[in-house]
């Protein structure tokens, strides 16, 4: 018993040097200048890019084939966190099945929820759909409403606002570099907003039918009329007696399109499409996570190009 | 020009006065009686504007009354009192099983009751119910009981109790400290319920080495490094009194360390390897029925690798998972096995099991897996020879497969076929059909 104590203090003793060495190599770094921003999904780090500048770095946790709801709490995301100065995400419940997790293990003071290194966008938006009751047999739903909130342009600039208020006052020296950034940004996103919503005025009550309900702030932005989703409840696969009764349906209304973002299941979109003759589209949900070949502006002129060639030729 | 307009002034304001003069003498009663009828008027006004502000007044107040049984206080249920309670999940799982052998014995081990092979025929599994929350802006606390049936009886197990520091706690980054009883860091399902697991069993190292899992009372910290990798380390002190410790007598008898690091590879593929080790003081643990007693030094080394790859990037929809573990076990003290008689033994030897597993997900509600794990024994000293710590010189090994099928992320049916051959020559056939279902608040699993 003595002995093993004795022994075990020793092993303590190497532990703590262990510790040190370690801490010595890790932590000499100096803090680089930049801003460190974790974002949840690519759209929100090619934002922090635009408003943030050389002033920022800016890592997505995820990819634009990834199903943001669905990811895995992994060790290099815990990395990611540990080192963050600020937090970007979606929120809405989003990403409640993996961020309160690498929070947690990350244990990073200064982006714990309440600060402002914390920022959940679609608080400072208008959420929709958001439930009065909830319960598991209604599939996978989103208590605080649909968290898809990039989806509408129009909620990008009340975001980049509040952004350039979290980063001045996390990194103060570059307020002005921000705020002239988000001018500039400003400017150029109302002007290419009026530019969209003359060129998608011909989208109007367009039919179409939607995987999941990944998509309705665009439809709510351009005036989409959507017929129904093949998806019966949020997150349940969709099955055969729904797709039965849709099937119906969307020959009933004309329907112009099958939307899905590049993560959702291909085969029901597939099977109504080859019954129906309405075509199946892809559309990109976000940008791709390399912002060189990528920017929100991109991404709204191909989800517009798609649409309206969809709209022509049915 | 002055002069003449005093004059002309003069001259109006003269005959007007003149004039003014025996008008009023003249008028006096009239005047008065006018004066009284506008005091009259006056008053029947102001008579009539009170009446008018008390209708309104009386008005509002009943507006207001009959606005009250609107406002959701009384109208509906409040549930502002339920906001602050804790989330509460349960987790619910059943099996019958089917097993080719009566017996079953990891011979060359002294296995503890929770690792034993389960019960025979329908039987319900630990059900765990969790309660957690977060206590203030610096603590998290959480408890697992699982309810159990042992020796005939439902019975009571608090698996988990623990508190952990937040963020906001004041602790330097990265650093968390833990207190409690808890799933310790010690390899990679010991952390894990096992509910989680990919299999309806836990391999034969946790069975022998760890009677399922560690969690003894203690107390734990751990930190993670500042860097583009994942690397994190810490270390415990426990008790003493959970499995392979035993019968703590001064109530600190074991300590742990661990190390490990992670990353990606590409996009959609990750990975994360590990060290431990867990120093027991083993005062007396009992085992095979309490009929093996062991006393003495217990220390363990661990070391785990886990990959996963799923080729879109959506584990949710096609994920292959490869996990395998390797334990090194060294005892040094008294062996003693009353049905045997041995008296006790000297024992100090070492003793080794590993497993492997790939999990593959082909589908997203589809998964199959093989595993295979196996353990190796000490030399039986002579003097335990026809003991229950007498391998003969058998390997215990075990081959399973399974495949799983997951309605929802809450509910997962399995099937499972193990061949164990845990003593020479008893080759166990066995078939486990599962179901593990969770309502209510559930936690996201770790990687």
């Amino acid at each position: 018993m003595a002995r093993m104590h004795f022994k075990g203090q020793a092993m303590f003793r190497n532990l703590s040097l262990i510790s040190v060495l370690l801490l010595g190599w890790a932590l000499p770094a100096p803090a680089s200048a930049e801003v460190r921003i974790f974002a949840c999904e690519p759209e929100w780090a090619a934002l922090a890019r635009e408003i943030g500048g050389d002033k920022v770095t800016a890592y997505s946790a995820t990819h634009e084939k990834q199903d943001p709801h669905h990811i895995r709490a992994r060790p290099s995301l815990i990395a990611k966190i540990r080192r963050a100065d600020l937090v970007f995400c979606s929120g809405a419940g989003l990403e409640i099945g993996w961020l309160p997790l690498l929070m947690q293990r990350g244990a990073r003071a200064k982006i714990r929820p309440g600060t402002p290194g914390y920022f959940m966008a679609a608080q400072h938006v208008t959420v929709r759909e958001k439930p009065a009751v909830v319960d598991r047999s209604m599939g996978d739903v989103h208590p605080d409403g649909n968290p898809h909130i990039h989806l509408d342009p129009r909620n990008i600039l009340p975001i980049a606002r509040e952004l350039v208020k979290r980063l001045s006052v996390i990194d103060p020296d570059n307020s002005a570099v921000f705020t002239a950034n988000l001018k500039k940004f400003d400017k150029e996103w109302g002007m290419t907003l009026k530019q969209w919503e003359e060129e998608a005025h011909d989208l109007k009550n367009m039919p179409i039918v939607v995987h999941h309900r990944s998509w309705s702030y665009l439809i709510g932005w351009l005036g989409l009329r959507e017929i129904g989703s093949l998806e019966a409840k949020p997150g349940i696969p969709p099955t055969a007696s729904h797709l039965q009764a849709l099937l119906k349906k969307a020959i009933a209304a004309k329907t112009r399109a099958i939307l899905r973002t590049p993560y959702d299941q291909a085969a029901p979109s597939n099977w109504l499409s080859e019954r129906t003759k309405i075509p199946a589209l892809v559309l990109p949900y976000t940008v791709p996570r390399d912002a060189k070949s990528g920017t929100l502006k991109i991404l709204f002129d191909d989800i517009l190009v798609k649409l309206r060639q969809a709209n022509v030729h049915p | 020009m002055t002069k003449r307009y005093m004059r002309a002034v003069a001259a109006i304001a003269v005959p007007v006065c003149l004039a003014s003069a025996p008008l009023a003498a003249a008028d006096k009663q009239d005047l008065q009686t006018i004066l009284q009828e506008v005091k009259a008027l006056k008053k029947t006004y102001e008579n009539r504007i009170a009446t008018l502000e008390n209708k309104l007044k009386s008005l509002e107040k009943k507006k207001a009354s009959a606005a009250k049984p609107a406002t959701p206080a009384s109208s509906s249920r409040s549930i502002k009192g339920n906001s602050f309670n804790p989330s509460i999940g349960l987790i619910l799982n059943g099996r019958v099983s089917s097993f080719s052998e009566k017996n079953s014995e990891i011979s060359g081990f002294g296995v503890g009751e929770e690792g034993e092979r389960g019960k025979e025929g329908l039987s319900i599994g630990e059900s765990e119910i969790n309660f957690s929350a977060n206590v203030d802006d610096k603590f998290y606390a959480s408890s697992t009981v699982a309810i159990v049936q042992e020796d005939g009886s439902d019975k009571i197990e608090l698996e988990e109790a623990y508190i952990q520091t937040l963020p906001d706690a004041g602790l330097p980054d990265g650093l968390r400290l833990k207190a409690g009883r808890a799933f310790w860091t010690l390899g990679y399902l010991n952390e894990h319920h096992s509910h989680a697991d990919d299999f309806a069993d836990r391999p034969l190292p946790y069975r022998a080495f760890l009677n399922k899992s560690f969690n003894d009372d203690g107390v734990e910290i751990s930190y993670v490094v500042p860097a583009d990798l994942f690397i994190e380390f810490g270390g415990g002190v426990f008790r003493g009194d959970d499995f392979p410790s035993g019968g703590s007598v001064s109530g600190l008898g074991a300590w742990s360390a661990y190390a490990r690091i992670g990353g990606d590879i590409g996009d959609n593929q990750a990975w994360r390897l590990g060290a431990y080790t867990l120093h027991t003081d083993v005062n007396s643990r009992a085992t095979n029925e309490d009929s093996v007693t062991f006393i003495g030094k217990s220390n363990l080394y661990a070391a785990d690798l886990r990959y996963t790859w799923a080729p879109t990037g959506n584990a949710k929809d096609k994920e292959f998972i490869f996990q395998t573990e390797y334990f090194h076990r060294n005892e040094d003290g008294t062996y003693n096995d009353s049905n045997a008689a041995t008296g006790n033994v000297n024992f100090d030897d070492s003793a080794q099991g590993w497993y492997a597993q790939t999990v593959y997900k082909f589908a997203p509600s589809w998964r199959v897996g093989a595993r295979y794990s196996q353990l190796l024994a000490a030399d039986t000293p002579a003097r335990l020879t026809g003991s229950a710590l007498d391998s003969a010189g058998h390997d215990p090994s075990t081959m399973s497969v399974m495949g799983d099928w997951t309605n929802s992320e809450f509910g997962r049916l399995r099937v499972q076929y193990n061949r164990e051959e845990l003593s020479n020559g008893k080759e166990d056939n066995q078939f486990i059909l599962q179901y593990i279902m969770s309502i209510g608040a559930h936690g996201a699993h770790a990687f």
